[in-house]
């Protein structure tokens, strides 16, 4: 309690220095909260020294703020205290909040404005993402980056164990038996020195709980599942293709054991203790650095329905409060230039949002010689972002992740679990529906 | 003003719902208490609490009366022993967590390390439901132990040399000293740290929160951070101020009820 009182007090003090160091009058500074992982800290140091070539009256100062739990509660204490950021890069499911407290500004009012942006560019965003930045239906944000989820693995376990380092697993069943044959127990000693595959399980009511609940969907999709039907009015995920994908996920969890392993999977495969995890493009700069470690990025495996990945990406919104909301949308307009997302991709790994970026020759041989960022870049054709959930989505999250960690942890049933979730998700939906019509 | 406010702020939100942002909250009457005491996870809750405080206050009483009762001797080292014994209490709880998630880390920590000495199997301490709660029972004893330790240590110096010296001239051996005088004249002490100690473990939080969050499958979620979640992560603020005054209900009726029973038993003098 003291220490979340004491953080947000931090974040006042530093914004409020912040707002008083403006150096000269005609420059213009604006702050710029985000989450960039260590990795991609130098990269953002790099997007935003190129912006002051191309802008030089107008200073971005970017703030670092951990992401998920703690990023929205500082935006809130800060709309709350009056000193919110001009811009801050925000997640789809914290719109609802910030809509509702009347606190960020819509895009429409920036896009047709006089310094506007032209259909053509709008439409080369890609749609999945454009989707997530609106809610009911409404743009409030502008995505910066895209993102999707790919397989993670370690070329040298697999040649190791004999298997082909060019050959990952395609499907689930290539990926429990993968995972079976790279986990090991070196020493005899009962207990697995190396892990074949991680199952991302989190506590469900920790920070990292969203996180797992996001790497469970392309799973679902794989499976031909849903998250929620279009109208927003009952969830889908306890389909048999939900009871499918968590099965998969209980099976390989107790085969290798994984409730003994360490749950930083990062810090795992670093050391060479796991060979194959579902990983990020926004952990790219951070393997790239590893010399010694002989890693790819593989498409997931596909599912008994398809292949799929789950898209999405942090988007930019602008805050009313800011005095400089026009130069907030220079920046933001300029993030989206094609060459602006091209460089942003090739120094964090984060995906580009629009399909130009593709185009362009640079861009091109970059993707060439790193096939790794290749392999995320062409699974955006398969990825599917889930239907918009408006209210209460952070709770029906809540719910799919007890869900899962009572399925594998708990060694409880999948269907019934997924059922009570759904049963407790459709509550909330007509909650919603109630409050919507009032 | 920064006391006084909230305090009553929060007593008038547990009336209502709010979501923070909004300018305006609605009355709900008792709706908050009463969805709080019919949900199930909130006993979960309340049990998880209870098992820490039964897990906590025993033994660390206990072992801080040991400690401040050996320390008490003229033995070497003595200053360098109770400074060590009170270190945890300095530290910033954040940074003690960091450090005891390493202790406990499955693969590479120290804990696992040295049981495997003794063949004892590597448990996932942090991530076994069974395991989880006795790993934080463990680390808020180490936490807190120095706090009692000297408040025992006080209340044994406390106590007048004459007493032991009358008690060895009539034969008293050295058990029947501690029962008879060390104990009985330590009671006030006892009492207050006992109080202390159940109110603080009702409280706990922050060690929660960085070393398991509430997690495996909800073992370790505490009523205070059951309160956080409602407050911080969904912004029910209205339903997270009911829980902090039921919180607050709880620990009057213990305090009461401890007042009660123990009283009787605390001794002023001989």
């Amino acid at each position: 309690m003291l220490l979340v009182l004491a953080l947000s007090f931090c974040s006042v003090q530093l914004t409020g220095c912040g707002g008083k160091k403006e150096e000269s009058q005609d420059k213009v500074s604006i702050t710029f909260w985000h989450s960039c992982v260590s990795s991609t800290v130098p990269a953002l140091n790099e997007l935003i020294a190129k912006f002051a070539e191309d802008h030089p009256s107008i200073e971005v100062k970017a703030q670092y703020v951990p992401t998920g739990d703690a990023l929205i509660q500082k935006l809130v204490t800060a709309v709350q205290s009056k000193t919110a950021p001009d811009i801050s890069w925000i997640h789809a499911n914290f719109l609802q909040d910030l809509v509702q407290a009347d606190a960020i500004y819509k895009m429409e009012e920036f896009i047709s404005g006089s310094d506007s942006l032209s259909q053509n560019d709008m439409q080369d965003i890609f749609p999945s993402l454009l989707q997530e930045a609106k809610w009911r239906g409404t743009l409030y944000s502008l995505p910066m980056e895209a993102t999707n989820l790919g397989l993670l693995y370690n070329r040298q376990l697999f040649r190791n164990a004999g298997l082909d380092p060019d050959r990952p697993p395609r499907t689930w069943e290539e990926l429990r038996e993968y995972a079976q044959k790279l986990t090991l127990d070196k020493n005899g000693d009962g207990k697995y020195e190396q892990m074949g595959f991680f199952v991302p399980v989190f506590p469900s009511s920790g920070p990292l709980s969203d996180w797992m609940v996001w790497q469970w969907y392309p799973f679902l999709f794989q499976a031909g599942g849903n998250v929620i039907n279009a109208e927003q009015s009952r969830v889908l995920f306890n389909s048999d293709a939900g009871v499918k994908a968590l099965t998969l996920w209980k099976t390989i969890y107790h085969e290798l054991k994984l409730g003994s392993f360490t749950i930083d999977y990062e810090v795992a495969f670093a050391s060479n203790q796991l060979a194959m995890a579902i990983d990020g493009p926004w952990n790219l700069p951070r393997w790239r650095q590893m010399k010694n470690l002989d890693w790819m990025i593989a498409p997931l495996p596909a599912g008994p329905a398809k292949r799929a990945t789950i898209v999405g990406g942090e988007y930019l919104a602008i805050f009313k409060q800011s005095r400089h909301a026009q130069e907030a949308w220079t920046f933001v307009k300029w993030m989206l230039k094609p060459e602006v997302q091209a460089l942003w991709s090739m120094k964090s790994g984060y995906l580009p949002v629009r399909r130009g970026v593709m185009e362009i020759p640079e861009y091109q041989s970059f993707l060439a010689a790193n096939p790794g960022l290749k392999a995320y870049v062409e699974q955006l054709a398969e990825g599917q972002a889930p239907n918009p959930i408006d209210f209460n989505g952070l709770k029906i999250s809540r719910a799919v992740a007890e869900a899962i960690e009572k399925a594998t942890l708990g060694k409880m049933d999948p269907k019934e679990m997924l059922d009570e979730a759904a049963e407790k998700s459709n509550k909330l939906l007509q909650t919603a529906e109630k409050n919507r019509d009032q | 003003m920064f006391v006084i406010f909230p305090l009553f702020f929060s007593f008038y939100l547990s009336f209502h719902k709010w979501n923070m942002f909004s300018s305006e909250s609605v009355f709900v009457g008792f709706e908050n208490y009463g969805s709080l005491i019919r949900s199930s996870e909130f006993w979960m809750v309340l049990k998880n609490t209870l098992i820490y405080t039964l897990g906590t206050v025993p033994l660390n009483m206990a072992l801080a009366l040991l400690v401040a009762y050996f320390l008490n001797k003229k033995i070497a080292g003595k200053r360098i022993l109770r400074t060590a014994f009170f270190t945890p209490v300095i530290m910033s709880s954040v940074a003690a967590a960091v450090i005891w998630r390493w202790v406990y880390e499955p693969n590479f920590g120290l804990l696992n390390y040295l049981l495997s000495w003794f063949g004892i199997p590597a448990i996932n301490w942090l991530n076994d439901p069974t395991a989880a709660m006795f790993a934080l029972i463990m680390m808020g004893v180490w936490k807190t132990l120095g706090v009692n330790m000297v408040l025992f240590s006080a209340g044994l110096q406390g106590i007048p040399e004459h007493y032991y010296e009358a008690a060895e001239i009539d034969g008293a051996g050295k058990w029947q000293r501690f029962w008879s005088i060390t104990l009985p004249l330590l009671s006030p002490t006892t009492f207050f740290i006992l109080v202390m100690s159940v109110i603080g473990s009702f409280q706990v939080f922050d060690t929660v929160y960085v070393l398991t969050s509430g997690g495996p499958l909800g073992t370790t979620k505490v009523l205070v951070f059951y309160l956080y979640e409602h407050a911080f992560k969904f912004f029910e603020m209205g339903y997270a101020s009911a829980v902090a005054y039921l919180l607050f209900a709880i620990i009057f009726v213990l305090t009461m009820l401890q007042t009660k029973y123990f009283k009787g038993s605390v001794h002023y003098t001989m």
